[in-house]
């Protein structure tokens, strides 16, 4: 990563913009949590599509994600990948032995 | 022995060693808390109840939110710093950073000494009536003249133990008991013993499974107790923690609820809810409820013609779930329940229940109540994943700024000898606090706004 003494000079003011910027996101997730939506899993969408943009920020900028050595995103892709399946788990919790009809879907009568 | 690479970086991984390990526990971090977000999923999904939306205090939330958003900036600040070799600027940065956590944790526990203060009772038809209990919760039992007690002979998890859990219990002084023997005794440890003892000897003797003690007290006993402190009881019988059994007459059982809503939403039609009989609630504050939900409902289909009714969770929220704001109903005309203005109001005279501060308090009978609780685990698995996901963010924020506050105070030497290396240590440290942050951008809009 680039830590030259002028690099981190330019990059003071960057933080400070992230935080103003984070902090913007911040209050428009909770003004648009107030609007409802059609139904409550668009606001939902909506909440963690900010949430998501927020994170990515602070581990970008904050925690110089966007300029870092290769061993770093090799651990983290691991991490990336097992974190997902963790989120798409309760899928498996639809069906069981018992009522999964695989992907066969009866013609409408 | 030096640790190497502390401050250059390693040739293989151009990276000091430092920065790799922090990186893996990140990586172990994220897999820990990626579980308990899947537990969220699993629970929200599967919820029988109205999963809580805005019913935590969003104001302290959103502070909470900037509060540390604005650390994190501080902590990169305070790392850039030391970088530049401003070590004035530094100091001011870490020690903001480490203020910043303070205030964090500090509204944490205001918000958490709520939830244990406030109680939910849920009726038998399905109302959750919320509230405090200014007299906590107890049952009353009098006329007590005799205590069975039960020694088992073999060694058993359920011993008789009065001086430990039926004594303390007792209203008044400590009385004194006959025995079936016709000696006067005191009850206490050693008394016991030697009562238990003899007992034990008979119960042998007789080839019984247990010893049973009788003990007739002179004057009528009274027993206080709160639901933990016994085992159970029925009119006439209370049994202890410890197996002991009293014979006497249930006195009061019912529950003081200082009440501040009415969650109808668990109700088939709302407006019988069990909360409006005459002897809660009564018919005046019907009349508000109805009120309130028909305003909901009105603005509701004018503002969303086209949309079902039936699944806005919002609109089941704000018709069904009516807040109190004052200790007598609303007058016509203002029953809005968004509207704090009721407020005003003098507590008339002779209303329904008697007026207390800003609530109504309802006395409610036992066998209307099928549960209450705090808001606890206990009460739902909202409020479980909400104290397991908040708790283990609290005690991350807590030891990271433990963290950083030592390089802050305890580290100057390495500050004023060797700042490449604290430099890097802060970065280190500072990773670990924007992945705190990092959590708590999910956690908010999950726990708080969604």
């Amino acid at each position: 990563m680039a830590d030259n003494i002028e690099a981190i000079q330019k990059s003071i003011k960057k933080y400070i913009a992230i935080g103003a910027l984070l902090i913007f996101f911040s209050g428009l997730t909770v003004a648009l949590s107030y609007w409802e939506l059609p139904t409550h899993s668009l606001n939902i969408l909506v909440g963690m599509i900010l949430a998501t943009i927020k994170a990515a920020l602070v581990a970008l900028i904050f925690m110089h994600l966007n300029h870092e050595r290769s061993v770093i995103y090799k651990i983290l892709v691991f991490t990336v990948v097992l974190a997902v399946v963790l989120f798409v788990l309760f899928v498996l919790a639809h069906d069981d032995p018992l009522t999964f009809s695989g992907f066969y879907s009866p013609v409408e009568q | 022995m030096d640790i190497p690479y502390t401050v250059h970086a390693r040739p293989d991984t151009g990276l000091y060693n430092a920065k790799i390990g922090i990186w893996l526990f990140l990586a172990s971090e994220v897999m820990l808390f990626g579980g308990l977000f899947s537990a969220y999923i699993f629970l929200r999904v599967g919820a029988d109840y109205p999963w809580p939306v805005h019913d935590l205090d969003v104001t302290l939330g959103f502070i909470n939110t900037v509060v540390l958003i604005a650390s994190s900036v501080t902590v990169v600040m305070a790392w850039a710093c030391l970088k530049l070799r401003k070590f004035g600027w530094y100091r001011i940065n870490m020690a903001i950073t480490v203020l910043c956590a303070a205030v964090f944790m500090f509204n944490k526990t205001l918000e958490y000494k709520a939830k244990f203060a406030h109680y939910a009772v849920k009726l038998t038809d399905g109302t959750l009536l919320t509230g405090h209990l200014p007299h906590g919760y107890q049952i009353k039992f009098g006329d007590v003249t005799e205590l069975e007690l039960s020694v088992p002979v073999k060694n058993s998890a359920v011993t008789a133990d009065p001086v430990g859990y039926v004594l303390p219990l007792i209203d008044g002084e400590a009385p004194k008991f006959k025995t079936e023997d016709g000696q006067e005794i005191a009850l206490d440890s050693k008394s016991f013993a030697s009562l238990a003892a003899s007992a034990l000897e008979k119960a042998k003797a007789a080839n019984k499974g247990s010893a049973s003690i009788k003990l007739v007290s002179a004057t009528p006993l009274k027993f206080i107790a709160k639901p933990s402190e016994i085992f159970g009881y029925t009119a006439t019988t209370l049994t202890f923690r410890d197996g002991t059994t009293a014979t006497g007459k249930l006195t009061d059982d019912k529950m003081t609820l200082e009440v501040d809503g009415v969650d109808a939403r668990g109700v088939a039609q709302s407006e019988k809810s069990l909360a409006f009989d005459h002897r809660y609630l009564g018919e005046e504050w019907q009349k508000a409820f109805v009120a309130n939900r028909d305003h909901h409902i009105a603005k509701f289909e004018k503002d969303y013609p086209t949309r079902d009714k039936a699944r806005s969770a919002t609109l089941q929220k704000e018709s069904l779930f009516f807040k109190l704001h004052s200790a007598t109903p609303p007058a016509a005309g203002e029953a809005h329940g968004d509207k704090h203005g009721a407020e005003a109001h003098a507590p008339a005279e002779g209303g329904h229940g008697e007026a207390h501060g800003h609530h109504p308090t309802v006395v409610l009978e036992k066998k209307d109540i099928t549960f209450f609780s705090n808001f606890t685990p206990k009460l739902n698995t909202y409020y479980a994943i909400y104290f397991t996901l908040t708790g283990l963010h609290g005690a991350h924020v807590v030891i990271g700024a433990l963290v950083l506050a030592y390089f802050l105070c305890f580290d100057n030497k390495r500050l004023k000898q060797d700042p490449e290396h604290l430099a890097n240590r802060v970065e280190v440290g500072g990773l670990f606090w924007h992945f705190v942050d990092l959590v708590w951008i999910f956690l908010f809009p999950l726990l708080y706004l969604l």
